[in-house]
């Protein structure tokens, strides 16, 4: 019995092997595309953060100060001065040209009036329509106003004969001590690519466990690829998704190698979790595939299926918007995707560096997912035998 | 050739009319008659918009669960505290009496924050000392990040200003001339467009437009490739229904598409954002004029590269995940501006690239038209090579059919 099974599998995959070659589709959504996506998104984000993001400045005053606090912008890392304007239209209009994420508008007499203690308002206009642009160009300015301010007061207070031990304690008596847990660098590109890469994995897993099956139903060849498997449905399925499981695990270990080996995206755990966690999404994720080719064994509608819900995937992982701010159900919703358990892990293991036991939960959740297949086996069986579905 | 020129113009025109209509019916039937295309065309595009506007529709986070580590205990640091529980994006935990404590409670995912007093807080506020307080925030997602740093900093900004001025006061600084000099050049940071900073306000109207390009992509995809494989000798268009003329085949389907996307597109990018309030501060004729050469583009584009697809289902396969890639090219999530010259190149080749900042300029940003010239002009650009890539395309296909079919004419 187990060495029919044994053959049956090998007999299957062989098969299977001849069929890859075949046709160019196979080897461009394994290979080539997550080769693309891997090249794609890391040179993409190679800086980690958007850098010297343009900005512009309205200088009215075109005073002594004015001049100095637009020599300090440029040392922020965030905004480079690219242009200077004549008016808040015109700043506006390059804004909605989108020239400009930011700028600064220095009001006529500004000097004057800082120097007579009239206290002349400073304001800077950011784009929030680019939220990511705009909330980091708005903590750099919003540190350089505070900068210049509080380097007037020192000032102040020293002329004024106040102890120099005393001044800090004045200007600043609450200095805030940010730590960012995990990511000390808060590279955008950790926060996005490790949801992103294995994002693509999980779509083109679903894409290639959904055709190499649907084809057979399509081209009327089931009952062939059963001959092969000694008509057992695991055979048949096993040895046909195995070259899969592995070429895809492979793809997803080297993705894993490049984020925290050549990136040095935060990894505060053994690596050998993200491997067994990536290994689990692919099969997990197979497993998902297999259902869907399962309700129905027409290769057009499996295919929409896996589609859609690859790309609500990469929504569900929650990496980009919290799923616990999402409506209400959107929590059990996402747990059917085996990607939201595989983006705890990462949390968990990876960037927060906790013990293995806080995520036990969610291998044993990629685990259970292997059983669904169980669940159409007779379907697709009966189905292959009969071949009584549409094959457009 | 001799018996068209023979034909009056008007019967010509005529005749070709008619053929272009045929051309749009048929193509209509054909997509009607598709479950697999109505559910790409009709139902995505109805369906992904509601959906995922849904799912971002709290714009920020609300209340998320911080917990506070108060090793000082004084009347100061509970005012503190409270500040920060009294904002909207956070929501203060309590009782719990050291930092191992809290992070059991972070490792748990009970909070995603923890606040730290230190112990000499109180000590030092009233000795006019520099104090300390630590924030240690989630990062696995950018909003916690955001918010949590955010609402702390406001409240310990707030609280520093009276500070401030008491200390003053006490140095004998005191009236006008202290509270002038607690704050010497006050800034004031004007958020402009996304006064909210509002995540879907930020990120949806570029799904919006890709909603648009994918599905009308992957659906002309559908088409062409059941055309191909259903069709005797492979070839794109049925010979019964263009008589010849591509230019009417190209047109008729062209329209096909582009009267249904425009009705989807009235739904999509004027009703969506009002229905969910996103902003949508743009002139209805500027989005209006916009659509017309961004859905031309788009659905030239698609024509052209849908010729190669061999099966029903390889567009989709191989397609679907450059809805990500497309969505980073757009520059709206990473900044246009730092976005290399390669790929910035490279988003070029796509229409959704330009239709989405156009988009996003003048519904977000107020722009009009002037201020879009450069995408506007780019999305004409791009109607008019791949309309001629279309038809360069469609002349390949149809003479392979038309060679084929005589070859087999012969036998």
């Amino acid at each position: 019995m187990f060495n029919n099974l044994y053959t049956a599998i090998k007999q299957t995959l062989s098969r299977e092997l001849k069929r890859m070659t075949s046709r160019p589709i196979y080897f461009i959504c394994t290979v080539l595309i997550m080769a693309f996506s891997y090249v794609f998104f890391l040179t993409f984000f190679n800086e980690g953060q958007p850098n010297k993001m343009p900005v512009g400045v309205v200088d009215l005053d075109n005073s002594a100060i004015s001049r100095q606090f637009t020599r300090n912008l440029r040392v922020m890392q965030h905004c480079e001065i690219v242009m200077h304007l004549n008016s808040h239209k015109e700043a506006r209009e390059e804004m909605q040209r989108g020239n400009i994420y930011a700028f600064v508008e220095i009001k006529k007499n500004f000097e004057k009036e800082a120097v007579s203690n009239k206290r002349p308002f400073m304001t800077f206009y950011v784009n929030d329509g680019y939220l990511i642009a705009g909330s980091l160009i708005s903590k750099d300015l919003t540190y350089m106003s505070a900068a210049t301010s509080i380097g007037m007061q020192q000032k102040i207070l020293r002329a004024k004969g106040v102890e120099e031990n005393r001044i800090m304690g004045i200007v600043q008596p609450i200095v805030l001590d940010t730590h960012l847990i995990g990511n000390p660098w808060a590279n955008y590109g950790t926060y996005l690519l490790n949801v992103i890469l294995p994002g693509i994995l999980q779509l083109m897993v679903l894409m290639m466990t959904v055709f190499p099956i649907g084809v057979e139903y399509k081209e009327r060849t089931t009952r062939e690829w059963l001959r092969n498997s000694d008509n057992s449905m695991f055979a048949a399925l096993t040895g046909k998704l195995l070259p899969y499981t592995i070429i895809f695990t492979i793809i997803g270990i080297i993705g894993n190698m490049l984020l925290y080996r050549y990136m040095h995206y935060p990894l505060n755990s053994s690596i050998g979790w993200m491997f067994l966690a990536t290994f689990l999404l692919v099969l997990s994720t197979q497993a998902i595939g297999i259902i869907f080719i399962g309700i129905t064994p027409v290769l057009r509608d499996g295919v929409t299926f896996a589609g859609l819900f690859g790309m609500l995937g990469v929504t569900f992982a929650g990496s980009t918007f919290p799923i616990e701010q999402m409506p209400v159900g959107t929590r059990i919703f996402s747990s059917f995707f085996p990607i939201h358990h595989y983006f705890n892990i990462y949390v968990n293991q990876a960037l927060n560096g906790i013990g293995a036991q806080y995520s036990y939960l969610s291998f044993i959740a990629l685990l259970s997912f292997t059983l669904l297949p169980l669940l159409v086996f007779y379907r697709l069986k009966k189905a292959a035998i009969k071949q009584n579905f549409p094959i457009k | 050739m001799n018996i068209l020129q023979k034909i009056p113009l008007f019967k010509k025109t005529i005749s070709i009319l008619k053929d272009t209509w045929n051309v749009i019916m048929n193509e209509f039937q054909t997509m009607f008659k598709d479950r697999g295309v109505v559910i790409m065309l009709v139902l995505a595009p109805l369906a992904y918009p509601v959906l995922y506007c849904s799912l971002y529709k709290n714009e920020t986070l609300i209340d998320v669960p911080v917990a506070a580590v108060d090793c000082s205990r004084s009347q100061e640091s509970r005012e503190l505290l409270r500040h920060m529980d009294a904002t909207q994006n956070i929501r203060i935990i309590g009782g719990f009496s050291s930092l191992a404590e809290a992070k059991q409670a972070y490792n748990e995912k009970k909070v995603h924050g923890v606040v730290y007093i230190p112990a000499d807080f109180n000590k030092r506020l009233n000795s006019g000392e520099q104090t300390t307080v630590s924030i240690y925030a989630d990062i696995s997602s950018f909003m916690y990040y955001r918010i949590i740093n955010q609402a702390c900093s406001n409240c310990i900004l707030a609280m520093s200003n009276q500070i401030q001025v008491n200390r003053l006061n006490s140095n004998g600084i005191t009236g006008e001339t202290a509270t002038i000099l607690s704050n010497p050049i006050p800034y004031e940071g004007t958020i402009l467009y996304n006064e909210g900073a509002g995540f879907a306000s930020f990120l949806m109207p570029a799904i919006l437009i890709l909603i648009l390009f994918q599905t009308l992509f992957l659906g002309i995809g559908i088409i062409a490739g059941t055309s191909r494989g259903e069709n005797r000798f492979h070839v794109l268009v049925s010979s019964a229904v263009h008589r010849g003329g591509i230019f009417r085949v190209i047109i008729g389907k062209s329209t096909c598409y582009f009267l249904m996307y425009a009705s989807w597109s009235f739904f999509i990018l004027m009703l969506i954002p009002r229905a969910f309030n996103l902003p949508h501060i743009g002139i209805p004729f500027d989005i209006l004029m916009l659509l017309i050469p961004f859905l031309l583009a788009s659905i030239f584009f698609s024509m052209t590269v849908s010729v190669f697809l061999p099966h029903r289902e390889t567009g989709m396969i191989v397609f679907m995940f450059m809805s990500l890639i497309l969505l980073f090219l757009s520059g709206v999530s990473w900044p246009q501006s730092n976005i290399n010259g390669f790929w910035e190149a490279f988003a070029w080749i796509f229409p959704s690239t330009s239709g989405v900042q156009a988009y996003i300029k003048i519904n977000t940003m107020g722009a009009d038209l002037q201020h879009i010239s450069f995408e506007y002009i780019s999305l004409w650009i791009q109607t008019a090579i791949y309309f001629a890539t279309t038809y360069w395309a469609y002349n390949w296909q149809i003479k392979k059919g038309r060679n084929k079919s005589n070859k087999s004419a012969k036998i």
